[in-house]
């Protein structure tokens, strides 16, 4: 077989309506000399009008053909950046996934010695340990367990497995969706767990060891 | 460059005014130009306390849309030529402030005065957070009772997040004053303890100032409490002016100041 490659001319044109075909026609007459090895690529419909002025002037055409056009240099760079920040993203994600997942292997434990003053709302997914007071008017939220040092005025909303905190006139705590009585906490860090669906309050005994 | 000090208390009625002009004179007595800008739009009160009502001719808002100059605005008290005034609108409300506006205001008065305190206005909405947004020191004026402790709680957390100069990474100042202290009811415990206090809202205190009969006399005559050496908040506030000029004075324990006085006087009469 033998065979040749070479290139071809296309003029390509869109035909909606009959308008399109006179704007045609003169545009062609003007403009002959430079479209007349052209190969015209027509889409949408045309009328016989159409079809003999382009017989008339032994002008080629297809209708309605997809013709593979060559991209240029740049629309394939930028497909190839696309992909490639597509395929970082991509591993970005997978990675963040598995960085997520062992943090909530560790409960995703967080420390702060921040003051929490009335009107700010801390919620955290997770454990959190808070070194510093929460005033009057703050609220805090946590997804884990929960540990607070100092004195607490705030909403309390712990959601966790245990919550540790000071007795408090105070504060209006709520450990999964049960109100903890304030009168129930002693004068000391309690641990507040549920037990067969029951709140269990254990204060943290300061218990000396007398070894005599 | 001078400092720019805004007075706030998140709660209404507490003292800021009486603080921002008292400070305001104490300063002043300490040599050092201040001007006092009374930021609440549209519910002037500085001006009366100050004994300057009938001298108001142009006000801050008019100065920063341009219709005033500074000058022409600035009121020099009659008390210390150190001390000037610059007033609120009484017509307008808070919603014409603008930050653009607030920051060319307060960088013009920075380079003619030594300090700039700004009266804020209570509360916590946009005249507050204008009032404190370009400060580089906020004075907190509490009532030892808990509803301007949390009030005031609440204004240092907005503080916090909203400043510039805590947008920037520093740190903006805190200070304290506990204002109108009764020592007899702290010493029979039915008001909070300074202590306490300062454990809930953890800034330092630069001041306490006792209960003073004198000062609503003071603020109706236009004639700062300051000015009378003989009163206790007067004294108090014009320790707290010397603080903020950068004197060393430690706290006076006004608590245990009642009880020793009274036994002074049971002495006396002994």
């Amino acid at each position: 077989m033998k065979g040749n490659q070479f290139s071809v001319k296309i003029y390509e044109t869109m035909i909606e309506s009959i308008e399109d075909e006179v704007e045609f026609i003169s545009f062609f007459d003007t403009n002959y000399e430079l479209f007349k090895d052209h190969l015209i690529s027509i889409k949408g419909e045309i009328s016989r009008d159409m079809k003999d002025y382009l017989s008339d002037k032994s002008l080629y055409y297809i209708q309605n053909t997809n013709i593979p056009k060559s991209r240029s240099k740049k629309e394939i760079k930028d497909t190839i950046e696309a992909e490639q920040i597509k395929s970082e993203q991509n591993q970005k994600d997978i990675e963040d996934e598995l960085a997520k997942l062992s943090h909530r292997l560790q409960n995703n434990l967080k420390v702060l010695d921040t003051i929490v003053r009335s009107g700010q709302e801390l919620k955290i997914d997770g454990d959190l340990l808070l070194l510093n007071r929460v005033n009057s008017g703050a609220t805090i939220e946590t997804s884990g367990n929960l540990i607070i040092t100092q004195v607490v005025e705030g909403d309390i909303r712990c959601n966790g497995g245990f919550l540790m905190v000071n007795a408090s006139q105070k504060a209006n705590i709520i450990f999964n969706g049960i109100v903890v009585e304030n009168e129930k906490l002693e004068d000391r860090l309690n641990r507040i767990e549920l037990k067969n669906h029951r709140l269990v309050i254990t204060p943290v005994l300061k218990k000396e060891i007398n070894w005599a | 460059m001078g400092v720019v000090i805004a007075v706030i208390s998140g709660k209404g009625g507490v003292g800021k005014t009486t603080a921002s002009a008292n400070i305001g004179l104490g300063i002043a007595q300490n040599d050092k130009k201040c001007v006092v800008v009374d930021f609440d739009i549209g519910q002037r009160n500085l001006d009366m306390i100050l004994g300057l009502e009938n001298r108001v001719v142009y006000d801050l808002v008019q100065v920063m849309d341009k219709e005033a100059s500074l000058r022409q605005a600035l009121i020099r008290s009659k008390a210390n030529p150190n001390m000037f005034f610059l007033a609120a609108s009484q017509t307008k409300d808070k919603s014409v402030l603008e930050s653009s506006k607030v920051q060319k205001l307060i960088n013009n008065l920075k380079k003619e005065f030594d300090f700039v305190i700004l009266d804020s206005p209570a509360g916590i909405e946009s005249g507050y957070e204008h009032t404190i947004e370009f400060a580089d020191v906020a004075v907190v004026v509490v009532n030892p009772e808990v509803s301007s402790i949390r009030d005031a709680d609440r204004a240092i957390g907005i503080l916090d997040s909203k400043s510039q100069k805590v947008k920037e990474g520093h740190d903006v100042g805190k200070y304290l004053i506990i204002n109108r202290i009764i020592p007899k009811m702290v010493q029979s415990g039915e008001m909070l303890r300074s202590e306490d206090i300062l454990d809930i809202l953890s800034i330092p205190l630069i001041g306490k100032v006792p209960e003073d009969k004198g000062v609503i006399d003071a603020s109706n005559q236009g004639k700062p409490i300051i000015l009378n050496k003989n009163s206790g908040a007067g004294q108090a506030y014009q320790r707290i002016a010397n603080r903020l000029c950068g004197q060393d004075i430690p706290i006076y324990d006004i608590e245990a100041d009642e009880k020793g006085l009274f036994s002074k006087l049971a002495g006396m009469f002994h």
